[in-house]
């Protein structure tokens, strides 16, 4: 299950977050220990490397994308390999929505569309569609073209 | 769909009105959705009324609803139906743009069941819609919002859409398939054929998403798992995701089959081993991980680390991360495999990422031989400085397991400790240190004078009052005992001048306790005590009157030496959850807190720990036994007038079953033990709803218990469904002895018929009896479990005179641990000190057991077990207790055991 993806500003304000499968009394928690990870970690890191974490059998996968932070955290099946996957899908639309990394500015003009984007990629917690080009005809209702 | 809308959520249009208009050049800085307010966004809402919808501007509305979801804001039940209502009516709307926010605002808003049906046919109608768009995104929001009912009606369609050949839409309802599972099994498991139908499919996402349904359809049929394991390994599958999914279903049919090995045919093993050559990393290093996880020989675990070792080094991090960590996972039970790797890990410790380096660092510390032990400190040292706590801790712990593998090289790694407890770090990190000197001072005795004086040095310049008590606590009882007690006298006295009143008052107590030891030292310890007299606390100045009373002999705590260290450095043999149960309870009276009616048994943890997980608990069995569950029982047993004159209640045991789950009665049984008397007491529930059970006894035979004879039985009137009763049986026995016994047990009842629809219950009944297990008493139940905080003052502050010991020989034994877990359960006694578990492959092994005996007598057992032939086990057993006879009593249990 993929707990939860959530995007912040540098200053670790939320800017969209979305949880699956946590009680909402644990949100708080998660969402300020997220910050915190990524204030102590992300500071000078480059643009979309990957950092890594893990308790028990919870892991972190987190970036910097442009001026945004990118937070996706999950269990069992989703260890840090499958949500590598996920935050690559997840960048590349990004990426695709707003023709480059994003400043806060950007990715905030281009909200709504960067909503319907995480909507296809993540449905209720598990990985439905992870390729940009795809996912950038289905958020405009467009069938996907077939290799 | 209009081009337009792609700017419709990005045009400055919309953030024109939130901006600041007064600064030109921070303009663009300013968020778009700056001042958005929630009252007004509503407002706006009502915009979807309008009969000439304006896409454009509904969209950018939605968008600003979803911003406020995202930050937090909630809207009330009437906002949220309201606006609920509100984004129906946009179904009209042809927008493709508009559509897709409408699917997602739908989901967000989860409408209630009463409000679904409003949009249900709508859904419905884009479900069966010929754009191929709107099918999908409507199976998604549909299984997202209805119930069983509406599932039956759409079922027929969502099985087409598993096999539909627009990969979107299968994809679609095989995910919704995942998530209905969970509320609706049934209906989701007579999908099977579609769903396997869609493992086959070219679209390499429609296979990985319709392979995690059909193992979850099919997760408890061990065979037809095997069977789609079997066929798919042999297949091709096209996502490395899918692939994925396969090794690890491939491990668990592995893990829970033995057939492999016969014939040294091993198709499923062959799989994973040539995953570890796929072209897809995430595939390799899943294999790798699986076959590492698995009970496989040194051989055949090779080419798993060997990939692991690649990976090492690549430039992705989590490549680096997942190998590492499943290194680190190896390193634990077979650090040999690992040492190949060292090179490489030794170069992750210099890895940006802080969670990769720890991994690298704590794996070393796991397969580092002792000679590289300084290498490897003097390398950590330099990375300490750089990571957070957390980190700090892990590698705290791992050096800490280092030495005690390697008792040698303490110097270097307490000489380490020492220096991290001198730099900057929060209360857990110190408290990890500390713990690990502690430790590792009461397992190599050469540690202990160097490690006091560096809890010393700690203690000067302390900020957490928590750890100063409790190391002035353990320099109290190690100090006096080392070779120049008087070198830490400065150390203590200094805590009563500089500290707050806390660790001023541990401080006084850890100086009574030395002046009680060393006589040498005894009057200068007068005189610094009587410095406290003056303090400003009045805790620290009783403990000093006190204290200065009692070493003075003169105290009404006692006079005799042996008095006085009782009283320093005895236990307070009351488990603190105890105590604090039972002044919870007290109610303040004339009669005052009498600490002797405390419970001392202390609450077993493991037996709970081992209950399966999920199976059904009985609403009849108190189990689990809170901590004041004996009291409770004394409570409730003193109130039955049969029981009240059998005195104090001794030990009430946990529940033992009787019956195997899941029967038509489910019966269990607790013994309260009492001086002179035991007290059957049998919990009972009826599970079957058409019964009503009257006049309940248990007839109990006790031929096989020749010591006991029956005193009085209370049996139940009535017993009806899921409603538990009690019913007690009561014993004479004589006084103080452990007599042991075996009872059989047969529930007699009348059975009544209940019409469950009306509740009647039939007039005439039926007698019928049934048959429950046999229950024994044996020696354990007459023992409290009762620990002791320091066993080795406690042992010898008992009579040696006391003392028995002798030797046993155990026979053939499966293992070390079994014998020493069976001598525990025998005695039923408290182990102390952790030393119930056994190191895996020890050929010998000490273990400490403390308790309470029937008549209050403390008992003290040291065993010594070795191994002398082939899982030929032998035991010393040495007992000192308050009673010489209860120790010859602890050997002939054994003996008898």
């Amino acid at each position: 299950m993929i707990l939860a993806v959530l995007f912040s500003n540098s200053d670790g304000n939320i800017l969209i977050e979305r949880f699956h499968g946590v009680p909402a009394e644990e949100r708080l928690h998660w969402r300020s220990f997220l910050v915190k990870l990524g204030a102590d970690n992300l500071k000078g890191a480059k643009n979309e490397e990957l950092l890594v974490a893990s308790h028990k059998s919870v892991s972190i996968v987190y970036t910097m994308i442009g001026d945004v932070c990118l937070y996706i955290v999950g269990k069992d099946e989703y260890d840090e390999l499958a949500l590598a996957e996920v935050i690559f899908a997840v960048t590349s639309a990004v990426k695709d929505v707003c023709g480059k990394p994003p400043t806060e500015r950007l990715f905030l003009d281009k909200y709504g569309r960067i909503c319907l984007c995480l909507d296809e990629i993540v449905w209720k917690g598990l990985l439905e569609n992870t390729e940009k080009d795809r996912v950038r005809r289905l958020i405009r209702l467009k069938p996907p073209v077939e290799p | 769909m209009p081009s337009s809308l792609a700017g419709d959520l990005t045009d400055p249009e919309m953030t024109q009105p939130y901006m600041k208009k007064d600064d030109d050049e921070e303009e663009i800085e300013y968020s778009p959705f700056f001042g958005i307010e929630k009252g007004a966004v509503l407002q706006e809402a009502r915009a979807f009324h309008d009969p000439q919808l304006d896409a454009r501007r509904c969209s950018q509305v939605i968008t600003k609803l979803l911003y406020l979801l995202n930050q937090g804001e909630t809207f009330t039940k009437v906002e949220a139906t309201e606006v609920f209502f509100a984004v129906t009516k946009l179904f009209q709307s042809k927008d493709a743009g508009l559509r897709r926010l409408v699917y997602l605002m739908i989901k967000e808003l989860s409408p209630s069941s009463d409000e679904v049906i409003i949009v249900t046919s709508s859904l419905m109608k884009d479900m069966n819609s010929k754009t191929d768009m709107y099918r999908a995104n409507a199976i998604r929001v549909l299984c997202r919002i209805i119930d069983g009912t509406l599932l039956t009606q759409i079922e027929r369609y969502l099985k087409q859409a598993i096999v539909d050949k627009n990969p979107v839409i299968a994809s679609a309802s095989l995910v919704s398939g995942i998530h209905l599972l969970q509320e609706n099994p049934e209906i989701v498991k007579r999908w099977s054929n579609e769903v396997q139908e869609a493992v086959q499919s070219r679209a390499a996402l429609v296979q990985f998403h319709g392979l995690a349904l059909l193992h979850q359809i099919r997760q408890n049929d061990r065979l037809a798992i095997s069977k789609m394991v079997s066929g798919l390994t042999k297949g091709s599958v096209r996502s490395h995701l899918a692939q994925c999914l396969l090794i690890r279903y491939t491990s668990q049919v592995i893990r829970e089959s033995t057939m492999n090995t016969q014939n040294g045919d091993r198709p499923f093993f062959d799989y994973l081993e040539s995953c570890l050559r796929h072209k897809s990393e995430m595939v390799i290093l899943e294999a790798a991980r699986k076959i590492a996880e698995m009970d496989v020989t040194s051989r055949e675990l090779a080419p798993a680390v060997t990939v692991l070792q690649l990976f090492l080094t690549s430039s992705k991090p989590v490549l680096r991360f997942a190998a590492v960590r499943t290194l680190n996972k190896v390193a634990m039970t077979r650090p040999l495999a690992v040492t190949n790797c060292n090179v490489d890990l030794e170069s992750l410790m210099s890895d940006q990422n802080r969670s990769i380096a720890t991994l690298a660092i704590t794996t070393l510390l796991k397969t580092g031989n002792e000679s590289s032990v300084d290498r490897l400190m003097k390398q950590i040292t330099n990375f300490m400085s750089d990571i957070t706590d957390e980190f700090k801790i892990v590698v705290v712990e791992a050096i800490r397991s280092l030495c005690l593998k390697f008792p040698l090289k303490h110097r270097s790694m307490m000489n380490f400790l020492s220096n991290s407890l001198r730099e900057e770090g929060g209360f857990e990190y110190k408290k990890a240190i500390v713990d690990s000197i502690v430790t590792i001072i009461s397992e190599i005795p050469d540690a202990k004078e160097i490690g006091l004086l560096y809890l010393c040095e700690f203690i000067e310049d302390c900020e957490f009052t928590y750890l100063s008590s409790q190391i002035l606590h353990l320099l109290g009882n190690e100090g006096p005992r080392t070779s120049d007690p008087s070198r830490y006298i400065r150390y203590i006295y200094n805590r009563v001048i500089l500290e707050n009143a806390t660790v001023r008052a541990s401080a006084v107590s850890t100086l009574a306790k030395f002046g009680a030891l060393v006589d040498a030292l005894k009057p200068r310890i007068f005189v610094l005590l009587r410095r406290c007299l003056f303090d400003t606390d009045d805790e620290v100045r009783d403990r000093a009157t006190l204290y200065l009373q009692t070493l003075d002999g003169e105290g009404a705590v006692g006079n005799t030496e042996k008095d006085v260290k009782e009283f320093l450095f005895g236990s307070l043999d009351v488990p603190l959850a105890n105590l604090e149960a039972s002044l919870r309870t007290y109610e303040p009276s004339e009669e005052p807190f009498d600490i002797s009616f405390v419970s001392r048994e202390v609450k077993s943890q493991p037996l709970h720990e081992k209950k399966a997980p999920g199976k059904k608990q009985l609403a009849g069995a108190p189990t689990p036994v809170p901590v004041s569950a004996v009291d409770a029982y004394q409570k409730m047993l003193s109130s039955i007038p049969e029981f009240s004159g059998f005195g104090k209640l001794f030990k009430s045991s946990e529940p033992v079953e009787l019956t195997e789950a899941e029967t038509e009665y489910a019966v269990n049984v607790v013994k309260h033990i009492y001086k002179g008397h035991i007290v059957l007491q049998y919990n009972c529930t009826n599970t079957i709803p058409e019964q009503l059970l009257e006049n309940v006894i248990v007839y109990v035979d006790a031929t096989d218990a020749e010591e006991f004879s029956e005193v009085c039985s209370k049996p139940l009137r009535s017993l009806p469904y899921d409603s538990p009763g009690q019913i007690f049986v009561a014993f004479e026995k004589p006084e103080h002895i452990p007599a042991a016994g075996k009872f059989s047990n047969v529930l007699k009842f009348i059975v009544k018929e209940v019409d469950i629809s009306t509740g009647e219950v039939d007039e005439d009944g039926v007698e019928d009896e049934y048959q429950i297990e046999d229950l024994e008493i044996v020696s354990a139940d007459y023992m409290l479990r009762v620990a002791v905080s320091n066993f080795r003052n406690a042992w010898e502050d008992m009579d040696p005179e006391s003392e028995r010991v002798d030797e046993y020989g155990l026979g053939v034994r499966e293992s070390l641990a079994e014998a020493v877990s069976a001598v525990i359960s025998i005695l039923g006694m408290q182990p102390c000190e952790g030393t119930e578990v056994v190191p895996k492959n020890a050929r010998s092994h000490a273990c400490l057991l403390s308790g309470v005996f029937i008549g209050d007598v403390k008992v003290l057992v040291r065993l010594s077990f070795g191994l002398s032939g082939p899982k030929e086990v032998a035991m010393k057993l040495a007992v000192r207790s308050d009673d010489p006879q209860v120790s010859e009593k602890i050997h002939e249990i054994v003996a008898s055991g």
